[in-house]
């Protein structure tokens, strides 16, 4: 019998991949989270040159210095870029209602940092004034998402 | 309230999942293949310009490039070209310690595949043996690779009556 004349059924199996990651912070990101949870405050640090860096890093990302010390910033802050997710991947997004990732730069960092909007995310666009929404006492577990979103702040 | 630095007992880890769902399709030649299991049938596919039979079916040959398009069946019963005496675990794999994993060439195939060997002592296994399939029983088929339990000794002689046209 020749293969061409074989009538078939398609056939599929359908499986799943794991893999349970531990990522170790390091000591700089490790007191940023720690400082999110036990103080509801966000830290930067602060690089040659006097810029704030936030997230903070050990070294500065633009000549390699060593960072000195560290600041606190605002949990209030500027967007500087919106993508809007409106059809959110199973697993893949950390919602699966569509949200909005957005870069904010907080008031006293230099730089700006990646994190999400939900409630407002179809009004929050470049240029706006946004506000940390935060995990409540005794929920923050050491994790960028002790801070759950960035809603618009209310004009003042 | 105001700090002054961050807390100097740091978070050691952060914990994220990769989670890749998967959906094989397993193409014509193999659903044909894993189907005919289920009847307790090995099928090949024979090499329009060499004649050699393939088993699982192949679509070219991966000697002669040339396409192998006759579908044919093979023997469940076959002759060990080479094995391996298995004495460390596996995770994910609970057979007991040691057996035998072989190439075993089934009549009517020009090439082996690979099989584990049971129901004799791992130091019985020696090139040129002849094995036979053990299969699940009627009703447990589900059309896929553990259809086939083990291969097992046998008294068989090789047969000249394979590989059979279909």
């Amino acid at each position: 019998m020749q293969f061409a004349d074989v009538v078939v059924e398609p056939m599929t199996l359908r499986q799943v991949m794991e893999f349970p990651y531990k990522h170790s912070t390091g000591p700089v990101v490790g007191r940023f989270l720690a400082g999110l949870k036990e103080q509801r405050q966000i830290w930067g640090r602060r690089v040659a040159g006097g810029a704030v860096v936030v997230p903070p890093q050990g070294f500065s990302e633009w000549d390699g210095s060593a960072c000195s010390e560290w600041v606190p910033v605002a949990d209030e802050g500027t967007v500087v870029a919106v993508a809007r997710v409106w059809q959110p991947v199973e697993r893949l997004h950390p919602f699966a209602e569509p949200f909005a990732y957005i870069l904010v730069r907080l008031d006293g960092a230099d730089t700006a940092m990646l994190h999400v909007a939900k409630a407002d995310f179809e009004h929050v666009r470049i240029g706006s004034r946004v506000r940390a929404i935060w995990g409540a006492d005794g929920e923050r577990r050491g994790s960028i998402w002790d801070i759950r979103e960035f809603r618009l702040a209310r004009a003042s | 309230m105001a700090f002054t630095a961050p807390p100097d007992d740091a978070v050691k880890y952060v914990e994220s999942l990769v989670w890749l769902p998967y959906h094989y399709v397993a193409g014509d030649y193999r659903a044909v293949y894993l189907r005919a299991l289920k009847d307790k049938r090995i099928l090949g596919s024979r090499c329009d310009k060499t004649g050699k039979v393939f088993v699982p079916p192949v679509i070219n040959s991966p000697e002669s490039f040339a396409p192998c398009s006759e579908i044919v069946e093979v023997s469940d019963c076959g002759t060990i070209t080479t094995f391996c005496i298995v004495n460390i675990p596996v995770i994910g794999r609970n057979l007991e310690l040691p057996y035998v994993a072989a190439s075993v060439v089934l009549d009517g195939a020009d090439i082996p595949i690979f099989a584990l060997i049971q129901e004799c002592r791992p130091e019985e296994v020696h090139m040129g043996m002849r094995v036979e399939a053990v299969w699940k029983p009627d009703g447990e088929r589900q059309g896929d690779h553990e259809d086939i339990l083990h291969f097992r000794p046998t008294s068989r002689p090789r047969s000249g009556e394979w590989p059979r046209p279909l």
